[in-house]
């Protein structure tokens, strides 16, 4: 095998690091050599996420490099990071369900709409078992020892042998999964850009989903169950509430406790005031 | 409606890169509100730590600052001793406020120097991933207590009340919960009326919650929060009646 | 193959500590040298016949001062750190360097001045090597890969011991944070730890502080005659493909390792192009460095640092009439590639 320089970005949250460090081990036990390095800002989320890995039959002497021969783009906020490590000869992922295709100007792009099938198919936070399932078929890497280095790796979280099951599911379908080459998935696993206005039963509700969180402090503070987990995504691609005003008393908690200033509920002003 | 945030709040700065669920959210949008209350935006300096604290540096449309850890107390005390009619807000967590920088805090208490110290407290040093605090309470596992950490440690550190013991009786010394905001914000209006009216020392500690750290959902963090406070009294701590 | 883990710079180096017979740790919250203090204190639980303990301070001064109380007492202790931590803990490593106590200190270099970047730099060598008041002597170990991360370590805490100096044992955040396959031989302690307050019928009585300039400059010149004795001991350094080398790049550290890869990748052709790694930055092998560099007609040092390397180096070949071409990237790395760029560019 000649080396392969393989770049990841994502952002914060998204299990990135989990993703290399499940790659590394595997191609470290099939008796390669590997170096990974992570590198990421102090921020815990909202900001990029990325990782080098090399693989190699000789030993490694720098862990980071310029161009990668496979760019992994996983969070459209990640993408300007790519643009420095590519060149016309890599291959570049990407999520096409939450990254639009055209912002990526690359003969060579290949597509898997990873966290819709994760979210439609299997659960959405294993949308990265997806990609290492893709990435370690692409790499060569031996299918049992890749699981065996996921178990290694996450074997905490899985509490329970159905969710380790449907992991094991996630994984194989991604080991087997057909890259989009040219028809690519829509980005429908995208941030909603537009104000959320609610109104009905004397009062108006906003919800701004480019500042939400979806820490649901909100509906966890609702003394009587008006506000939910909504379909739509917030700034970091995370549910955003939607509120049933016929149970909303306005009483206010939801404005008072929103760390973002994301959401308020008012009574409408009487029209006999 | 749509101006659901503080006036003073930086709009640009938005969305912050706080954790989704941070307490540090709750704080500032009580102390934004404050602020336009008060009218004092133009004539306000903060303060801030290193930690979690420091994502505040760009947070506001006022002057701030991020200095050292353990080391903001004494640089708004060093500036409020220059520019005595601001109001000196000093920003820090309990890894800051009650390690490295305990000594700052007490000394400008016993001072009785002029600025308001405001302290979050979430019992772990957050940004470096949730390591064990001086306010990490006896039993809490994390990477450097890994066994829990020990009683011998005794609970976790009570910082209003080592500072009332230090303090002028003018001395303004609360705290505060991020589950109960108007509380909370009654006790930061007290605190910069002491500064700017009485030219005292004010305190505020508000216990906070942090589900990335403490790995618990919107739920949970609210209920621990709730044990947090069984340890750490909310409420003034008032100065003892003087001993004749 | 036996021997080979995959291993981060920060686990290689816990490793390092432990073998060589360290069992306190104090430390303080501080990126990227906190995975240090995570790790001893995992192996203090996992590895409860080693015995270790650990400490996790209220601050960095505290941490230094700990470890020095831990070593007066005999006992193997160290310190890790970084960026404003390593310049707190200059306080603890000069009344280190006035009483010639064996503190260890393994610093990772990040971005400064200030709070800065946590992410890497190799800002740190003016720090390390001359960070203290006074003219105090600390050895200065630089590693330059994940392997050396518990080697350098190891000799740490051994040349500590022997010499009676505080070495400080220079990684940085690049280091600290990646992995890679390594050939891990553990090696046993031949570090001799006794107690400095040697506890006997005669009693130790340590000072740092002199009443008289003479007294002091009698206590400080014989700590220059040990140096300059210890010396031709203490010092290391590399001379990798300087055999005929018409170019020399001087470089310590992972900009190192990224030079190796560099002339690798461009020695395939006619040009001879040679590497001086210092191991030690202080003491410093300027002996070797004159011999190497006598032959060179270009000389590149490169480093992730205003000059900071480049300072001593010239101090060290002073006058010797050469030309240096000074590659700076404050708080920036290097690839392969972009060295291979700036031979290329200054080799015309």
């Amino acid at each position: 095998m000649n080396r392969i320089k393989l770049f990841l970005a994502g952002e914060g949250g998204q299990g990135i690091q989990t993703i290399a460090k499940v790659l590394v081990d595997a191609a470290e036990l099939q008796g390669y050599q590997v170096t990974y390095i992570p590198a990421f800002g102090v921020e815990q989320r909202g900001t990029p996420s990325t990782a080098y890995i090399i693989i190699d039959n000789k030993p490694i002497l720098y862990p980071r490099f310029e161009s990668a021969d496979i760019a992994v783009i996983l969070q459209e906020r990640a993408l300007s990071l790519v643009k420095k490590h590519v060149t016309p000869k890599s291959k570049v992922i990407f999520d096409s369900s939450t990254v639009p295709a055209k912002l990526i100007e690359h003969a060579n792009k290949l597509g898997i709409p990873a966290t819709q099938i994760a979210a439609t198919q299997f659960i959405a936070k294993s949308f990265n078992i997806l990609i290492i399932g893709k990435l370690s078929q692409l790499l060569n890497l031996d299918e049992n020892l890749v699981w065996d280095s996921i178990t290694k790796v996450l074997g905490k979280k899985f509490k329970d042998e159905k969710v380790k099951k449907l992991n094991l599911d996630t994984f194989k379908f991604g080991r087997s999964a057909i890259f989009e080459v040219d028809h690519f998935s829509k980005p429908v696993f995208m941030p909603m850009k537009e104000k959320i206005v609610r109104k009905g039963f004397g009062k108006h509700a906003l919800i701004l989903p480019e500042r939400c969180k979806g820490c649901h402090i909100c509906i966890a503070k609702c003394p009587v169950a008006a506000l939910s987990k909504g379909d739509n995504l917030g700034v970091f691609a995370t549910a955003v509430p939607e509120i049933d005003l016929e149970k909303c008393i306005a009483c206010g908690n939801c404005f008072r406790f929103c760390p973002d200033a994301a959401i308020k509920v008012e009574k409408d002003k009487s029209a006999k005031e | 409606m749509d101006k659901i945030m503080p006036k003073c709040w930086k709009a640009e700065s938005k969305p912050d890169f706080f954790c989704p669920g941070c307490g540090h959210g709750i704080v500032l949008k009580q102390l934004g509100y404050l602020v336009d209350e008060m009218g004092i935006d133009r004539n306000i300096t903060f303060g801030i730590d290193i930690g979690c604290s420091l994502l505040a540096w760009n947070f506001f449309d006022f002057d701030t600052v991020q200095t050292h850890h353990g080391r903001t107390t004494s640089v708004m005390v060093g500036y409020k001793m220059a520019k005595p009619s601001r109001v000196a807000i000093a920003y820090m967590g309990d890894g800051g406020g009650y390690a490295i920088g305990l000594q700052a805090l007490i000394h400008a208490a016993y001072r009785n120097d002029p600025v308001t110290v405001i302290l979050v407290n979430n019992e772990n040093y957050a940004m470096t991933g949730g390591q064990t605090s001086p306010t990490t309470e006896v039993g809490v596992v994390t990477s450097t207590a890994p066994a829990g950490k020990l009683a011998k440690f005794g609970p976790g550190f009570r910082g209003p009340e080592l500072l009332r013991q230090v303090a002028s009786k003018d001395a303004y010394i609360a705290r505060g919960t991020v589950s109960n905001p108007i509380q909370f914000k009654v006790m930061l209006k007290k605190a910069i009326d002491n500064q700017v009216k009485n030219n005292a020392f004010s305190f505020v500690e508000i216990l906070s919650i942090c589900p990335t750290n403490w790995k618990t959902n919107a739920r949970d963090s609210f209920a621990r929060l709730s044990e947090m406070e069984k340890f750490f009294p909310i409420g003034e701590i008032a100065a003892e009646k003087e001993v004749k | 193959m036996k021997n080979e883990i995959l291993i981060s710079g920060n686990e290689a180096a816990v490793l390092g500590t432990i073998d060589a017979g360290a069992k306190i740790m104090f430390g303080y919250p501080i990126t990227p040298a906190t995975e240090i203090l995570e790790g001893f204190i995992k192996k203090t639980e996992v590895e409860p016949d080693l015995k270790l303990k650990y400490l996790q301070t209220e601050d960095e001064i505290a941490a230094g001062f700990g470890v020095l109380g831990s070593v007066l007492g005999g006992v193997i202790s160290f310190t890790a750190s970084a960026g404003p931590g390593h310049v707190l803990l200059q306080d603890p490593i000069s009344m280190a360097e006035n009483l010639r106590l064996p503190f260890v200190g393994i610093m990772m270099q990040r971005g400064g001045p200030s709070t800065g970047t946590v992410n890497y730099s190799q800002q740190e060598v003016n720090l390390a090597a001359f960070g203290g008041n006074g003219d105090g002597h600390r050895i200065v170990y630089s590693a330059s890969t994940v392997l050396e991360m518990y080697q350098l370590t190891v000799k740490s805490f051994e040349s500590a011991w022997k010499y009676r100096f505080p070495t400080i044992m220079l990684g940085d955040g690049y280091l600290g944070k990646m992995k890679a396959v390594v050939k891990l031989d553990r090696e046993k302690s031949k570090v001799l730890a006794k107690p400095i307050l040697e506890e006997k019928a005669i009693s130790t009585n340590l000072r740092n502080c002199y009443s008289s300039e003479e007294s002091f400059a009698e206590v400080l010149n014989t700590q220059y005659v040990e140096w300059d004795k210890f010396k031709p001991e203490i010092v290391e350094s590399e001379s990798y493909k300087t055999d005929g080398a018409k170019t020399l790049i001087i470089a310590h550290g992972l900009v190192a390792s990224a030079a190796k890869e560099a002339i690798d990748t461009i020695s395939k052709g006619s040009k001879k192009i040679g590497l001086f790694r210092p191991i030690t930055l202080n003491p410093f092998d300027g002996e070797k460095l004159k011999k190497v560099a006598a032959k060179a007609q270009k000389i590149l040092i490169i480093e992730s640092s205003l000059n900071q390397l480049s300072r001593i180096v010239k101090y060290e070949l002073a006058g010797m009439k050469l030309k240096f071409i000074e590659v700076s990237r404050p708080a920036q790395g290097f690839t392969s590639l972009e060295i291979i760029n700036e031979i290329r560019r200054h080799n015309g």
